[in-house]
């Protein structure tokens, strides 16, 4: 299970601030066609965030269980 | 999280302000660099919450959240490239979170250097980056308590 954090108008999209996913395998793309599946994000404009870093949604890597996951719409300080 | 974490989370400065900033606090951070005298400018600026009027309605606050781990990474980045890029003495930024109304502050940048030039560059830097680069999501309130998403133009 990956705990996900939802800001601004995606925690109102995923009704919730935070979640826990389960995934058929603990990569990246997998947690994206998972977001996918549940929120249609491929229709948002939001990014995905690792530990605090935004990685492109076409990327690949493993995750680890306590991996910082963020889904983030459009940045709208000032 | 590992005690590194915590040691990079405690260097860095306090951004987040619940509410509106007050102009009093404003003063009291001019008041603050008396005691440098290497500062010869000092340049500020300040966000302000506009009352836009969008179909009609009238837009009354914004409410601020912020995702902050990232945000003080974020800043931090900044803000070190910030003193890398121009000669500065000090640079202080902050934003609220939670509510602000229509004619309060929201965001107050405040940079220091010896001489004027680089100072208005610099906040200007500073700004830009602070608003496409810094995970702070502005939820606009109507007076109709109807509300949208903040887009930054």
């Amino acid at each position: 299970m990956l705990r996900i954090k939802y800001f601004g108008v995606m925690a109102e999209v995923a009704r919730c601030d935070e979640e826990k996913l389960a995934l058929k395998d603990k990569s990246f793309s997998s947690l994206i066609s998972a977001l996918h599946e549940k929120y249609a994000i491929y229709n948002l404009p939001v990014q995905v965030a690792v530990n605090r870093k935004i990685r492109k949604q076409n990327e690949n890597f493993n995750l680890e269980e306590n991996d910082e996951i963020a889904v983030l719409p459009p940045f709208s300080g000032g | 999280m590992t005690s590194i974490y915590y040691k990079k989370i405690n260097e860095m400065k306090k951004v987040f302000i619940e509410g509106a900033i007050q102009p009093g606090f404003v003063a009291e951070a001019i008041a603050k660099h008396q005691s440098k005298k290497n500062i010869g400018a000092h340049n500020i600026f300040l966000g302000q919450i506009r009352a836009d009027e969008v179909d009609g309605k009238q837009m009354n606050a914004i409410t601020y959240s912020a995702y902050e781990e990232m945000a003080a990474e974020k800043l931090h980045e900044i803000r070190e490239d910030a003193f890398a890029k121009f000669n500065l003495t000090c640079m202080h930024i902050y934003h609220s979170l939670g509510k602000v109304k229509a004619g309060e502050l929201c965001f107050f940048v405040f940079v220091s250097s010896k001489r004027r030039k680089q100072v208005y560059q610099a906040t200007e830097y500073l700004v830009n980056r602070v608003k496409s680069e810094v995970p702070i999501f502005g939820k606009e309130i109507f007076a109709s308590k109807e509300f949208q998403w903040k887009v930054n133009v």
